[in-house]
C-alpha cells in the first residue's frame, strides 16, 4: 500500500519546491523577502538556471538598479506553464522572491507576474528544499 | 417510480466504489527480458525514465525506507559528525556539487533531470545514465569479475563497480573514490576508504527500491544501511507524454560560483 500510494504521491510533491544543484541557503536569503516591478533586459534560458535581468527605480537614489534573477532549470519552469517566448526584452513583470545573502541586486524569484496579461508563473524556486 | 428506484439506487451505490477504484492507480508489475532477467527500464514500446528521489539514506522523511537509522544512529567517527555538522552550519556552501562537481558515489541517485538503466547482457556490462550533466556508470557483469588492486585504481567520482543478480536483485560493489564530492547534499562526509554496496529491486513497475551499504573505516566505526524508493516517471519534465530524460548541464550558464566567492568575500 505505501508503494501504491508513491505514484500520486510524488506527483502532489512535484508541484512543489524544485531541488538545484545547490541549496536554496547557501545563497539567498529567505527573511529578505523582495517584490520589484521593472523592465525586462535580458533573458538567459539555459541549465542550470533561467536567469533574466530587469531595470528598477530606486526610489531611494532616483537611480536604475539592474536585478538579477534566479529561477528553476529550463525544464523545472516549463513544468510551471513557462515557454521560451513567456518573457521578452522590454516585458514589464512583477518578482516576488529573496534576495541573495550577498547583498547584491541579485535574487531568487519565486514567482513572476507578466504586467501585460497579469499571468503569475511560479519559477521553480529551490527555497523550501531540505539541504 | 420503485423500478426507477431500484435501477438507480445500485448505481448511487456502485458510483463511489467505481470512483475510489478509479483514485488509486493500478500497480503495473515488474517487467521481464526474454531471458527471465528483470527489466530495471522501459519494457518494449514504452517510455520513461526513473525521477528524483524524495527521500534520504537517514531519516524517515519523503520516500526514505522506514527501517533507515534516525541521524543519532549513524555510526559517526567524531571528526566525521563534527565536519558533517560544520557543513549543515554552512547551508551547503562548500558543496562541490553546488559548483557543478559530479554527483559521485550514491548521490547519482539523488539529483534531478532523470536516470535510464540500460542492460547489455550479451557485453556483460549495465550503464546507469543520468540526465543530471549526462553523468553515467559502468557496471562491470562477467561473472566472477573482481575489482582491481588498490594500488592500480585510480580514484574517481563514481569509483570501479562490479555488479551481479541476487535472484530479483541486482546488487552493485563499488570501491576507488575520490574524496571531491558529498555522498548527499546535506554534506556526509567519506574517505578514500569508502566501500559502496547497491542493491536495486523494481517492486513493481513504477518504483525502484535503492538500499545502500556505506563501509568507510576512515569516516565511520561500522558499516550501516539505509535507502529510498524512486519513482517511474513517463511524462516529460514539462508534463508532455513522453518519458524522455532531457539536456541539463550544469556548467552551461553556471553563476553561482561567483556569487559564493562574492559571499565569502574572495
Amino acid at each position: 500500500m505505501r508503494y501504491r500510494s508513491l505514484a500520486l504521491s510524488v506527483l502532489l510533491l512535484s508541484a512543489g519546491p524544485a531541488a538545484a544543484h545547490h541549496s536554496f541557503s547557501a545563497q539567498y536569503d529567505a527573511d529578505q523577502p523582495v517584490g520589484l516591478t521593472g523592465a525586462v533586459t535580458k533573458v538567459e534560458w539555459n541549465n542550470p538556471h533561467v536567469y533574466f535581468y530587469i531595470d528598477v527605480l530606486n526610489e531611494e537614489t532616483g537611480r536604475i538598479e539592474s536585478w538579477a534573477w534566479e529561477m528553476g532549470a529550463p525544464a523545472v519552469i516549463q513544468r510551471s506553464g513557462w515557454t521560451r517566448n513567456s518573457m521578452k526584452i522590454g516585458d514589464l513583470v512583477t518578482v516576488e522572491g529573496s534576495r541573495a545573502k550577498n547583498g547584491d541586486t541579485h535574487g531568487n524569484a519565486r514567482s513572476v507576474i507578466l504586467v501585460r496579461t497579469g499571468e503569475r508563473l511560479g519559477a521553480g524556486s529551490s527555497q523550501g528544499v531540505t539541504p | 417510480m420503485s423500478r426507477c428506484l431500484s435501477v438507480v439506487l445500485p448505481v448511487l451505490l456502485v458510483l463511489p466504489v467505481l470512483a475510489f477504484a478509479q483514485s488509486e492507480p493500478e500497480v503495473r508489475p515488474t517487467p521481464y527480458a526474454p531471458d527471465g532477467r528483470v527489466n530495471l527500464d522501459a519494457a518494449p514500446g514504452d517510455k520513461g525514465f526513473w525521477n528524483v528521489m524524495r527521500g534520504s539514506v537517514f531519516g524517515t522523511g519523503g520516500t526514505s525506507l522506514p527501517t533507515n537509522l534516525a541521524f543519532g544512529e549513524i555510526p559517526f567517527q567524531d571528526w566525521a559528525r563534527d565536519l558533517y555538522l560544520y557543513r549543515q552550519s554552512r547551508n551547503g556552501l562548500d558543496d562541490p556539487h553546488a559548483r557543478c562537481f559530479p554527483a559521485g558515489g550514491m548521490r547519482f541517485f539523488t539529483v534531478p533531470n532523470g536516470l535510464n538503466i540500460v542492460d547489455q547482457p550479451e557485453l556483460d556490462r549495465m550503464f546507469f545514465i543520468s540526465g543530471e550533466n549526462r553523468d553515467w556508470r559502468r557496471i562491470a557483469m562477467e561473472p566472477g569479475r573482481q575489482h582491481p588492486p588498490e594500488d592500480e585504481i585510480i580514484p574517481s567520482y563514481f569509483g570501479d563497480s562490479i555488479g551481479w543478480w541476487e535472484g530479483e536483485t541486482l546488487v552493485v560493489d563499488t570501491v576507488g573514490f575520490n574524496e571531491r564530492f558529498w555522498m548527499i547534499r546535506g554534506g556526509l562526509p567519506h574517505t578514500r576508504f569508502l566501500h559502496l554496496v547497491e542493491r536495486f529491486t523494481r517492486l513493481d513497475y513504477d518504483t525502484l527500491r535503492y538500499e545502500v551499504t556505506i563501509d568507510d573505516t576512515g569516516a565511520y566505526t561500522e558499516p550501516w544501511s539505509g535507502g529510498w524508493l524512486i519513482p517511474w516517471q513517463t511524462v516529460n519534465y514539462d508534463n508532455s507524454p513522453g518519458g524522455e530524460i532531457h539536456e541539463y548541464f550544469c556548467h552551461d550558464n553556471e553563476r553561482d560560483s561567483e556569487h559564493f566567492d562574492q559571499q565569502e568575500g574572495r
